[in-house]
């Protein structure tokens, strides 16, 4: 039988699918703005040089969701959800922005730098999500209750802690260091760009070098068959809300540092359901199971290509919601078993027809 | 008469049962800890009028939106679901109802037809999604969600507001709480408490939902799929029609949630209701409905609706507390609560295994 170019279990695979569908967007972009694709480099003021462009846009800006999507990628193979990442978002920037700004608190001369040390500043937020984390990574693992629910009480409490911490207030901050970690650029690419592919670079070997994305696949397949041939399941939950507690407090440095404040209520608004997407774009069931970290990471493209392209023609941006709504619809419909099972039957009967002939 | 004593002891044991049945034991909870923080209010701000009839009459009508829309909610958590696009699509019901009073002139009860259609319509369309081609509900009902925003704020991002004579009356219609007084005229009681349209539409719904879930078959069905899908398929019950349906229903409370809140703030704001479905979800979660399915009654779900007004209405009789503590004694509450729900499935479980 002749060798197709592109083998059927790819072509049956969510992530082809999702490669497809973000190809399609961004040429259906370079149609309408040919200067949708331009990528150049540019000079700045201070000497540095970065580069600038849509493409270019759509990596820097994705990286807070891609960040967390890592997270719930693992989180969503256990067969779990975690809602609290938006509100982790916020309560790591309101608690960066308060040990930035304690001179409001506790001198009465406002200055605009830290009088904590700085490496406070970037640990104690990450820490203390990484501990909400743990937090949610117990009671799921612990107590045996269901990731929604357990992850809604931080969805719900965490903007409340974030005002707590900063009494309600907004602080903004013009500090370079930390200005750096959302606005900086380093060898010619936005810093969160290179946040982005450490982390996924890290999680990929992680997940993949050592047996523990097996494990994780294991137990979203079958928590007690796991559990009975000796993985230990509730510690390997709790190590991935742990870990999903960390990315958000690196996404939510990314995100208040790109603003220079912190923002309790709406700081990470909605991240958690773009994290969600990202995933089942990529193609990992809601079910659990097997799961693909490739394909997050060209699901959370997809989101925020038909974010730009929107935002590009001049559409209000809350408008945008309609859009992602109408892509995201075809594409899941596009992924949906009942669909995919019928192509790759159609394309395997074509195959076979084929073969026949020859025969 | 040896009848007669028979059929008391049978109604008497049939109390106990019901007293001591562990299906019923989360809406015990849930009203005992409704009475409790209850009298914790009263304690503390009775004097201040935290116990008349106007306080207690404002939970039920400052809460109509989230109740209506929680007798949805309840019908699609049993089934094992969730819908995530409940408050969106009261927030469009209320930006369509706006847009075309305020701006294009149409009657409201014409805007409130295209409104059911567009909700009902809505969430058929989401059921048919979730069962047909098996997308999860938390993405299709997400991607619902997304939808309805989106068309919202396509309409108009600026806030309308409605004048027109029908709504001003329906918002303005209420029935005056009144009592004999020493001469025996009935006068209205003070301070003033009245029951509005929003009260009645949320008692009523609370009834329909009621009677839908334990008399129907209908309602038997849907304690079915969410006790096991499969088994109600093979059993021979029309699963796919009862889910599309439950969610088609879900649609409707949205709209009749998103008319209450019209009549409440009498305008339509594409970012009106943001995060109110967690709020409906939660109520559902207190009053000891379970995410798994299966289990839940609109009895507790009631009661988990008026649990959540108390608690922001403690914190303003209290006065010198932010507001974001409702945030934090919320979440408090809910952990409190599944920490109670395993509880009683581990205890029910351990009280199987000794029989």
């Amino acid at each position: 039988m002749k060798k197709t170019l592109i083998s059927g279990a790819f072509v049956r695979s969510k992530l082809f699918w999702a490669i497809v569908a973000e190809l399609l967007i961004l040429l259906v972009g370079f149609i309408l703005r040919p200067d949708f694709l331009s990528i150049q480099l540019r000079t700045l003021s201070d000497g540095t040089t970065v580069l600038f462009g849509t493409p270019v846009d759509i990596f820097n800006r994705a990286s807070e969701i891609t960040i967390i999507a890592m997270g719930m990628t693992l989180v969503i193979a256990l067969g779990g959800t975690d809602i609290s990442v938006g509100a982790l978002v916020a309560v790591s920037g309101a608690i960066a922005l308060k040990f930035l700004r304690w001179d409001v608190l506790v001198y009465t001369t406002p200055g605009d730098y830290t009088v904590q040390p700085y490496y406070l500043v970037i640990l104690l937020p990450l820490l203390t999500c990484t501990l909400m984390g743990l937090f949610n990574g117990v009671l799921i693992g612990k107590l045996k209750l269901q990731p929604i629910i357990a992850t809604l009480i931080l969805m719900v409490g965490g903007r409340g802690i974030a005002q707590i911490v900063t009494n309600g207030k907004q602080f903004t901050t013009q500090y370079t260091p930390f200005k750096f970690i959302g606005n900086g650029s380093f060898l010619g690419l936005p810093l969160p760009i290179l946040i982005t592919l450490v982390v996924v670079l890290t999680v990929v070997l992680f997940v993949r070098r050592t047996s523990f994305g097996m494990f994780v696949e294991s137990v979203g397949i079958n928590p007690n068959a796991s559990r009975v041939s000796g993985l230990r399941s509730d510690t390997i939950i709790i190590i991935v809300y742990v870990l999903t507690g960390l990315l958000s407090g690196i996404s939510g440095l990314i995100y208040s540092s790109r603003i220079s404040s912190n923002d309790s209520n709406n700081a990470g608004l909605g991240y958690e359901m773009d994290a969600i997407l990202a995933v089942v774009i990529g193609g990992t069931s809601m079910t659990g199971g097997k799961f693909s970290l490739l394909g997050t990471v060209v699901g959370s493209l997809i989101i925020r290509t038909i974010t730009t392209l929107v935002l590009y023609f001049g559409v209000v941006s809350e408008a945008i919601m309609a859009f992602k709504a109408l892509i995201i619809a075809v594409v899941i419909v596009l992924q949906s078993e009942p669909v995919r099972n019928a192509i790759a039957k159609r394309r395997s009967k074509r195959i076979a027809l084929g073969g026949e002939a020859r025969a | 008469m040896p009848e007669n004593k028979t059929m008391t002891i049978a109604s008497g044991r049939r109390m106990r049962n019901l007293l001591t049945n562990p299906k019923y034991l989360m809406v015990y909870a849930t009203i005992g800890i409704f009475l409790l923080i209850y009298l914790f209010g009263a304690l503390l701000y009775g004097g201040r009028g935290f116990t008349s009839v106007r306080t207690f009459m404002l939970f039920f009508s400052d809460n109509a939106y989230i109740g209506i829309s929680a007798v949805g909610m309840t019908l699609v958590l049993i089934t094992g679901g969730i819908d995530l696009s409940v408050a969106a699509v009261a927030s469009l019901t209320g930006m369509i109802i706006a847009y075309g009073t305020t701006v294009l002139g149409i009657h409201p009860l014409v805007c409130i037809g295209a409104a059911l259609l567009v909700g009902v319509g809505l969430g058929a369309l989401m059921g048919a999604c979730i069962q047909y081609l098996n997308v999860p509900p938390f993405i299709t009902t997400l991607t619902g969600m997304f939808f309805a925003r989106g068309v919202c704020s396509l309409i108009s991002r600026e806030s309308i507001s409605i004048k027109h004579p029908l709504i001003d009356a329906l918002a303005g219609f209420k029935i005056y709480l009144t009592w004999p007084n020493a001469q025996g005229e009935w006068v209205k009681i003070k301070p003033v408490a009245s029951i509005d349209l929003n009260t009645i539409a949320f008692i009523l719904m609370i009834v329909i939902g009621t009677i839908i879930l334990q008399k129907t078959r209908f309602g038997r069905n849907v304690y079915a799929i969410g006790g096991n899908e499969q088994s109600a398929t093979l059993m021979g019950l029309p699963v796919s029609r009862t889910k599309v349906l439950v969610y088609a229903f879900n649609g409707l409370c949205s709209v009749l949630a998103g008319i209450s809140y019209v009549l409440y703030v009498k305008s339509g704001w594409n970012l009106s209701l943001q995060g109110a479905e967690l709020d409906v979800i939660s109520a559902c979660v207190i009053g000891g409905v379970m995410l798994s399915g299966g289990v839940g009654y609109m009895f507790g779900t009631l009661f988990g609706v008026l649990l959540k007004a108390t608690i922001p209405a403690i914190i303003t009789f209290n006065g010198s507390m932010n507001s974001w503590w409702a945030k934090i004694f919320t979440s408090v509450l809910l952990l409190l609560f599944i920490i109670i729900q395993r509880a009683v499935i581990a205890s029910s479980q351990w009280v199987k295994k000794k029989e």
